[in-house]
């Protein structure tokens, strides 16, 4: 199985597809933790008490790193790339890679963007504790975006993960 | 990343920190409450009191008259711009604030010397020259003090008289915050800078109109950095003072004043300085970036002004109703 598509094989291109949504959901978490991290640090710095209601909010962008763990280990798993047998025709390959777009570029962007909410959100927090709650909610409806994007790049794997197993 | 997502994140990453200690501090802010007690308060020691539970409390502990209010007031207000760099503000942000100080006590100086007289308890201690450096030869403080007061002082070494002093110091002090807020790269303190400017200009020009002082006399009083045209003043000026007012009023920069209140001459200051109320506003609204501290830090400017009205008003015997009248809405 050594053709290639673009000069890459099939186990490449999957490989690539796999670790872009792992190195890019990554990049936006940590840009949006510490977005939402260094406003969360300064309303500690001056109201320790509040740092249990905030901690969610700095958490909360982190979650599209995982997403993009849990593409990228997706693509190990449902094409037996553990075992080390590959057998992955490039055009297949090239699929898993596109397969793995939508959770990439979402998950950076969402993250993004859902650290920025967060830190405007935990301005709410610094002035009514008792909003709380109601701050969480602003972020996580960025959330909903990183969640839509995995599951249309899990099913796309499971469809690809279906037809190379009928080749 | 597009480049306003990058100036976000970078902002938000930046001045994160400093927002969100600004967002528990502001929380902190006088209201109207607060001024209620200090105006109702019968005694200075009341007084001391309620604002012993506050960020002043401890800047005014061993206070018992108007000195000690005073160089309380002015320790507190000089944390509170030693802040600004705590905050990671760039420099020029911090000179912004600083260097008014500098111009107020050069103007102290050079007017205490056209005057002879000692210069007594008349500088303080917030600018970025130490207070101490101005007891001195003028012309040994820094090149952008050092050159004005050189423009005032003849060939004999005579000083000039107090309208040129105020004149030659206020233009450069304006000239100054104008630049140091282009330096700054910040759009608020531009915008600031602007605005302080506008203000300048629409007090001078009204109150020069209202004295029916000449019209050609005008330009040369205004200030530079602007966005009230001074053509556009100057047209206006021939017209009669009602006209004049709201022309003025109805100018982009000063967009909806009320051109009555700017007529009122007690309520000029009042509505010119809304206009300042107005922009803090805004500012405060901005989730990331340096405005919020910008913001906060005035605010705190403009509560020490009112704290130090009620309190060396009490210690002055003015009763409630005196008090109450010095009071202004500084923040909402």
């Amino acid at each position: 199985m050594n053709d290639l598509f673009w000069g890459m094989s099939g186990a490449d291109w999957a490989l690539l597809g796999g670790g872009l949504a792992a190195i890019l959901g990554g990049i936006g978490s940590a840009i949006g933790i510490t977005a939402a991290s260094s406003a969360v640090a300064g309303i500690v710095s001056e109201d320790g008490e509040k740092f249990g209601k905030l901690l969610p909010l700095a958490a909360m962008p982190g979650t599209q790193g995982i997403y993009g763990f849990i593409a990228a280990v997706l693509v190990l798993i449902f094409f037996n790339m553990l075992s080390g047998e590959i057998a992955i025709p490039a055009a297949i390959g090239f699929k898993i890679f596109l397969a793995c777009m939508p959770v990439a570029f979402l998950c950076l962007v969402s993250a993004i963007y859902q650290g920025l909410t967060a830190a405007a959100a935990a301005g709410i927090v610094a002035r009514r504790s008792e909003d709380a709650g109601k701050a969480l909610i602003l972020p996580a409806l960025v959330e909903t975006y990183a969640v839509l994007a995995l599951i249309v790049t899990i099913l796309m794997l499971t469809v690809l993960q279906t037809a190379l197993t009928k080749m | 990343m597009s480049i306003p997502l990058y100036k976000t994140v970078h902002d938000a990453v930046f001045y994160g920190f400093a927002v969100g200690k600004v967002r528990v501090l502001e929380t902190r802010i006088f209201g109207s409450g607060t001024y209620e007690r200090l105006v109702d308060a019968p005694t200075f020691a009341e007084q001391k009191r309620i604002l012993s539970d506050t960020v002043y409390g401890r800047y005014l502990e061993g206070a018992t008259g108007a000195d000690d209010v005073e160089v309380g007031l002015e320790a507190a207000l000089d944390d509170f711009y030693r802040f600004l760099a705590e905050a990671n503000l760039p420099e020029p942000v911090v000179r912004f604030f600083r260097v008014r100080y500098d111009y107020a006590n050069l103007k102290a100086v050079l007017k205490a010397r056209a005057l002879d007289v000692p210069l007594d308890d008349m500088l303080v201690n917030l600018g970025i020259v130490p207070a101490e450096a101005f007891s001195g030869p003028v012309e040994r403080l820094p090149g952008y003090l050092a050159d004005v007061a050189a423009t005032l002082l003849d060939e004999d070494g005579r000083m000039a008289d107090l309208d040129a002093i105020d004149a030659a110091v206020e233009h450069a002090a304006f000239g100054d915050l104008v630049e140091t807020a282009r330096a700054s790269k910040s759009k608020a303190l531009k915008e600031l800078a602007r605005l302080m400017v506008d203000v300048a200009n629409a007090r001078a020009a009204i109150r020069a109109r209202r004295k029916e002082r000449p019209g050609v006399d005008l330009a040369d009083g205004l200030f530079k950095g602007g966005a009230l045209r001074v053509s556009a003043i100057e047209k206006a000026y021939a017209l009669p003072f009602p006209e004049f007012v709201d022309a003025i009023a109805s100018m982009p920069a000063l967009h909806g004043v009320d051109a009555e209140l700017l007529a009122d001459p007690s309520g000029l200051d009042v509505v010119l300085d809304n206009l300042i109320s107005r922009f803090l506003r805004h500012a405060r609204a901005v989730q990331f970036g340096p405005e919020p501290v910008i913001a906060y830090v005035m605010a705190r400017e403009a509560e020490v002004t009112a704290v130090r009205t009620l309190l060396i008003g009490r210690l002055a015997g003015l009763d409630r109703d005196a008090l109450r009248s010095r009071l202004r809405e500084l923040y909402v």
